[in-house]
């Protein structure tokens, strides 16, 4: 099962376009397209309007995403039987492959767009970890500005701080600290001295997708990193994460 | 039943026989028939029309083996899947970055490229690294709008030989497979769709009524008007790279 998000601030809005089929097959499902957010340690749920959809997407515009809102597709039965303490897994109808996912459009008003084909895995949701991103990758020197988007989707209806850190792999230094939100789509500026070969995004505590985000005359590029695991595809890829993190935290301890 | 817990449900046969039968399709080989060996991406350039391609790639091999002196090799191709030329890059940061434009590989247009790790050192237990990399496009100069890899194709021993394999994305004997883009293709100006062909046999498909063929490794350009789009094929993962345009903005990423 995967969740849907977006981002709202005074820079960047987003308009999330989510299917109502599954990728192999245009038929349309029955199933309801809902939102949540935590609130008071609860996690509230709402019905999407109907209105915001056509035969084969929903179409959320910028006034109908917030950062704590999250999105998924359920039986309308789910308004009678949903657990405010603890998101669940509550169907398999995004599970395909290719995989199920939204398109994230990420905008400047009166200026650029860029998106991405987007999801979260429930099963990120009910793991704690951390992040692992090489700056360099998708951060752009000559851009105007880079930000990182980090968005965190936890099981429990938490809204607890946890840090994100610019550490440096070869130096074994931390560059940069910041502060974050669980269950919250941040966003961090990346002042262009951190843009370096050998300096990694990392967390601390809590998973999240890294969405790279750089601007230059109004014009937008945004795009996510992969996860670690995704280079390495042997039997010895969590055992080689898992060193590789554990330098890692050496240096923030 | 004891029967049938007996067959290893993947196996090549029983893959062969859910891909043929398009019942539950298994769209990619595995790797458990290979030594240690670096996986590349059909990666897309184009210097056509005013484009520019950053191409971003990780040393992994430094990253995770902590193997110094390791080097990569990226081959490009034209379009029509002609060798245009190999570059070797030695002395490697943990990100490394190339510009590709018209006067790098001496043509305007688009293709294909590849890239693969080397090392001369033996690895002591079988790794297999895939550099899934990012590419940037600018068009005449402006931001360069990134996207990943977005094709599993090819493979080489990570410990150097001459023998390049490829069919990771399995093709079917029938043009029955199903893909629509995830995307309301809704009030832009011009959407383009770049195909390659990861796979050694050729590629039929067909968007609404129109029918295509890609050779392999070749790369091909489509323009489309529809706002749903899908692609009927006889390959299990043929997912295109999506150019949209809006007044003077664009937007690039995997479909």
């Amino acid at each position: 099962m995967n969740y849907f998000f977006g981002v709202n601030n005074n820079i960047f809005k987003s308009e999330i376009q989510i299917p109502r089929f599954r990728n192999r097959s245009l038929k349309t499902s029955n199933l309801k397209l809902f939102k949540s957010f935590p609130q008071n340690n609860k996690w509230i749920i709402e019905e999407v309007k109907e209105d915001l959809s056509n035969k084969y997407f929903y179409l959320l515009k910028k006034d109908d995403v917030t950062n704590k809102d999250i999105f998924f597709l359920a039986d309308k039965k789910i308004l009678a039987s949903f657990n405010n303490l603890k998101l669940e897994h509550l169907n398999d109808f995004t599970e395909t492959l290719p995989a199920y996912r939204s398109n994230l459009k990420i905008f400047i008003e009166e200026g650029g767009f860029s998106s991405y084909q987007s999801e979260y895995p429930h099963s990120m949701t009910t793991k704690k970890g951390s992040i692992l991103s090489a700056i360099n990758s998708l951060a752009n020197t000559n851009a105007d500005n880079n930000f990182i988007i980090i968005k965190n989707i936890f099981v429990d209806p938490i809204e607890d701080k946890f840090k994100a850190y610019i550490v440096n792999c070869n130096s074994k230094k931390i560059e940069e600290e910041y502060e974050i939100t669980t269950n919250y789509t941040n966003l961090i500026e990346i002042n262009k001295k951190l843009i370096k070969h050998d300096n990694f995004l990392y967390t601390k505590g809590f998973l999240g997708v890294p969405i790279y985000i750089s601007t230059k005359n109004k014009f937008v590029s945004c795009e996510h990193t992969h996860p670690p695991h995704e280079y390495i595809l042997s039997n010895n890829k969590f055992k080689k994460i898992k060193e590789l993190k554990d330098e890692i935290n050496e240096i923030i301890k | 039943m004891k029967l049938l817990n007996k067959i290893n449900i993947n196996s090549q046969l029983f893959k062969l026989l859910r891909n043929k039968l398009n019942i539950k399709p298994v769209p990619f080989s595995d790797f458990n028939n290979v030594n240690s060996v670096s996986v590349s991406d059909a990666f897309l350039w184009r210097t056509d029309n005013g484009f520019t391609t950053k191409f971003k790639y990780s040393d992994i091999l430094n990253l995770f083996f902590k193997i110094k002196n390791s080097w990569v090799e990226i081959h490009f191709f034209s379009k029509n899947n002609k060798f245009i030329k190999k570059e070797k890059f030695y002395n490697l940061n943990l990100s490394n970055e190339l510009i590709i434009n018209s006067k790098y590989l001496n043509i305007e247009d688009f293709g294909s490229f590849y890239i693969y790790h080397y090392s001369n050192k033996k690895m002591e237990e079988k790794n297999v690294i895939s550099n899934r990399c990012y590419l940037g496009f600018s068009h005449k100069n402006n931001l360069y709008s990134f996207v990943h890899g977005n094709t599993l194709a090819k493979f080489t021993e990570i410990f150097p030989s001459n023998k390049i394999e490829t069919d990771i994305v399995q093709t079917t004997a029938f043009q029955n497979n199903n893909y629509t883009i995830q995307k309301y293709f809704d009030n832009f100006d011009k959407t383009e769709l770049f195909f390659t062909n990861p796979t050694s046999k050729k590629i039929y498909f067909s968007i609404e009524d129109k029918s295509y063929s890609l050779s392999p490794g070749c790369t091909k350009l489509l323009s489309i008007n529809d706002k749903i789009i899908t692609i009927r094929s006889n390959c299990l993962f043929l997912r295109p790279t999506v150019f949209s345009y809006k007044n003077n903005y664009y937007d690039v990423h995997h479909s």
